[in-house]
């Protein structure tokens, strides 16, 4: 049940779905893996929207360098931990939600038990291993992926949904060699922007995913493209979970 | 004949895109790319590995639709393609 101060807070987006769709997103919970680049817009507007819980993982502490893009930490938190910061924050943003934050690494031994029995999961990691884990856990929980990664003035977003859409292996089997990427802030930023209105879209059942299609950014050229992705029925990671759900290829 | 390559992130900046590129019958995909690559060695070397194959990560699409790079020497290209190759971008 919304309260009256919620129903104002929400007024304007109740505008386009109502109590209902304001309670669905009270009702959910977004577990959102990294509150740096990406997890920090994302974990923002998922708050103002109302989201009823977030859970943020992460393991580093702020360091100046972050600053220029990682807009949930200021400079007066240099030192301190990312979970810690991203708490203030949210909590100040928005006090009428839940935030759980967990600093630790995310690895294959904890990755289904800090998910948990969330809603969705936002992929904000800034390497594929922990990517790849991440995929597993949505595809063993059924539980949507919401992938972003970017470069530069470059970005890329997929929605993933466990059992009916290509996945995240399917998508890039191998992945590209480590790096230290270069990054200005605008480009998370948008990505961010595509991850948190796929949750939106996805708890409030409304509209058309980006699903079995990547969404590719080009800052420099102001360019967008799309390429579709279809599910390959040998993935590692998916393949299996088809199977057992009668051979739905 | 005439095919249409096209290139994303860091292969648009060391190898242009939009590149319309006129080659002889029976070419196959991955000898366009090389073709196309050519003339910039540091483009050429993120595509290819030391013994001229893709390297494992470089996602080719033909006519909007995925090919395996493994694959990609059994397809010939057609007048009018658009060969689509870009690199996952990992940063977050």
């Amino acid at each position: 049940m919304l309260t009256e101060r919620e129903r104002d807070r929400y007024k304007r987006q109740m505008m386009l779905f109502g109590d209902e769709g304001q309670e669905l997103l009270k009702k959910a919970h977004i577990f959102i893996a990294g509150a740096g680049g990406l997890g920090s817009p994302v974990s923002v507007y998922l708050a103002v929207a109302g989201i009823g819980t977030l859970t943020i993982v992460d393991r580093d502490v702020v360091d100046q360098s972050n600053l220029n893009r990682q807009i949930l930490h200021y400079d007066r938190d240099i030192g301190r931990k990312k979970t810690e910061s991203a708490e203030e924050k949210l909590m100040a943003i928005n006090p009428d939600i839940t935030v759980r934050v967990i600093d630790t690494t995310i690895e294959e031994k904890n990755a289904g038990d800090l998910v948990g029995k969330a809603d969705g999961i936002i992929d904000a990691m800034d390497n594929y291993p922990a990517r790849y884990l991440l995929n597993n856990v949505a595809i063993r929980k059924k539980i949507p992926l919401f992938h972003g990664a970017i470069c530069g003035f470059y970005g890329q977003a997929t929605t993933i949904i466990p059992g009916q859409t290509a996945c995240l292996a399917c998508i890039f089997p191998k992945a590209p060699p480590k790096e230290v990427f270069p990054v200005i802030g605008v480009t998370p930023g948008l990505i961010g922007m595509v991850q948190a209105t796929e949750v939106l879209k996805y708890l409030l059942k409304n509209g058309e995913l980006l699903t079995n299609r990547l969404f590719i950014w080009d800052g420099k050229q102001a360019h967008a493209e799309e390429i579709c992705m279809v599910r390959d029925p040998r993935c590692t990671a998916c393949g299996s979970l088809y199977e057992t759900q009668g051979n739905k290829r | 004949m005439k095919v249409r390559v096209r290139f994303f992130a860091r292969f648009r900046e060391l190898l242009g895109t939009d590149i319309i590129a006129e080659v002889a019958e029976r070419t196959t995909l991955p000898d366009l790319i090389k073709h196309v690559a050519e003339k910039n060695t540091e483009g050429h070397n993120a595509i290819f590995d030391e013994y001229g194959q893709f390297r494992e990560y470089v996602i080719l699409m033909r006519n909007s639709r995925r090919i395996d790079t493994e694959d990609a020497s059994k397809n010939i290209v057609a007048d009018g393609d658009d060969i689509a190759v870009f690199p996952p971008v990992a940063g977050g």
